[in-house]
């Protein structure tokens, strides 16, 4: 059995201990500027080294990142979130990074939440860690919550995962495990594939309650439901034309 | 014939003609001016003289010409989508490849040209 959930997501931890263990948090940013700097703030503040990539961005997005403390890397023409995320995991991976917490531009996330992904991995009980709204009570918009559900009956049929949320950005790695996942799909498919390949590569993983915030911006910038049959079609032919 | 027949083949004969031209100065391969070339003619012998569409038709077990003529078309734009579908994906993940290698060339690029 390599899976094990739900797991406690305590933050037992302390963040200023954690920090020192050679924690990257890769944030994946589409113009993102009006939520950026709070977003590597929040981070930078636990003292945890922050890697942005601008993914193409028209707008100050990169520069703000980079005033606020971040390494930014720079797409120069926009990839999607899968594309940025493997481009951010590459380069922790090359500076050494031991674990590496992928998180939100958006605003949507918590960075108090980042110590609760690191536990398990610290503790090492598990290769992955992936945040879950699910399972703290959250105020999960309802036409929002039936495409995630539907997302999780779809990956539990496709990939034989069970896990209680799919598309949630906030997760966390050992070393081993970044290594051993290749983001191949580009866009927003890149999650259930992430999934996919924890399935699959046996990698031990929990997942932790994580909490959400829904914003009027953070539901601008998030895939719109209907892009969920874009993540489906984009899974399905990765799957059968690689 | 028809004066469709007759401006629908001369319209094949021209782009028959690019397609050799196309091969001679080498911008496609000589197996794929063959293919296209077979294309093009298959199309004229179709519209020129159905009688060996239907020909072809009954031999496959296919009422009429025409209807042999829509199959391979739905046929062929199905064979094309997915072929080109294969060949977007494998462009797109160059593109990402060299992104992301220019990116990692450069770490804090942007920040550093503005300022």
């Amino acid at each position: 059995m390599t899976a094990a959930r739900p797991a406690a997501g305590s933050a037992a931890t302390s963040l200023p201990a954690i920090a020192s263990k050679g924690v990257s948090v890769v944030v994946a940013a589409f113009r993102e500027e009006q939520t950026i700097a709070e977003t590597v703030r929040s981070l930078r503040r636990l003292g945890l080294d922050v890697i942005v990539v601008d993914d193409g961005s028209e707008d100050e997005t990169g520069r703000i990142a980079r005033q606020e403390g971040a390494t930014v890397l720079t797409h120069i023409v926009n990839r999607g979130q899968g594309a940025a995320l493997q481009t951010g995991v590459r380069f922790a991976l090359a500076r050494g990074a031991a674990y590496i917490v992928t998180f939100d531009a958006d605003g949507q996330h918590q960075s108090e939440d980042v110590a609760g992904i690191l536990a398990p991995l610290l503790r090492g009980e598990s290769d992955v860690t992936l945040g879950s709204r699910f399972l703290r009570p959250n105020e999960v918009p309802w036409f929002r919550r039936v495409v995630l559900k539907t997302g999780i009956v779809f990956t539990r049929l496709a990939s034989g995962i069970r896990v209680t949320d799919t598309h949630n950005g906030l997760r966390g790695f050992t070393r081993r495990a970044a290594a051993t996942i290749d983001i191949r799909l580009d866009r927003m498919a890149h999650a259930s594939e992430i999934l996919d390949q924890i399935a699959r590569s046996g990698l031990r993983w929990v997942e932790v309650p994580v909490e959400i915030s829904y914003t009027d911006y953070s539901r601008s910038k998030g895939q719109s439901s209907l892009g969920g049959l874009r993540v489906v079609w984009d899974f399905l032919m990765g799957r059968w034309l690689r | 014939m028809t004066p469709f027949q007759i401006v629908a083949i001369s319209a094949l004969a021209i782009v028959a003609a690019f397609t050799i031209r196309a091969v001679a100065r080498k911008r496609i391969t000589p197996a794929a001016g063959a293919f296209w070339l077979f294309v093009w003619i298959s199309g004229a012998i179709a519209i020129g003289w159905p009688a060996v569409t239907v020909a072809v038709a009954r031999a496959l077990g296919i009422a009429r010409g025409a209807d042999l003529v829509s199959y391979l078309s739905i046929l062929a734009m199905l064979v094309g989508f997915f072929l080109l579908n294969v060949r977007v994906r494998r462009i797109e993940a160059q593109i990402t490849q060299i992104v992301r290698e220019l990116a990692l060339r450069n770490p804090d690029d942007r920040a550093g040209a503005d300022g």
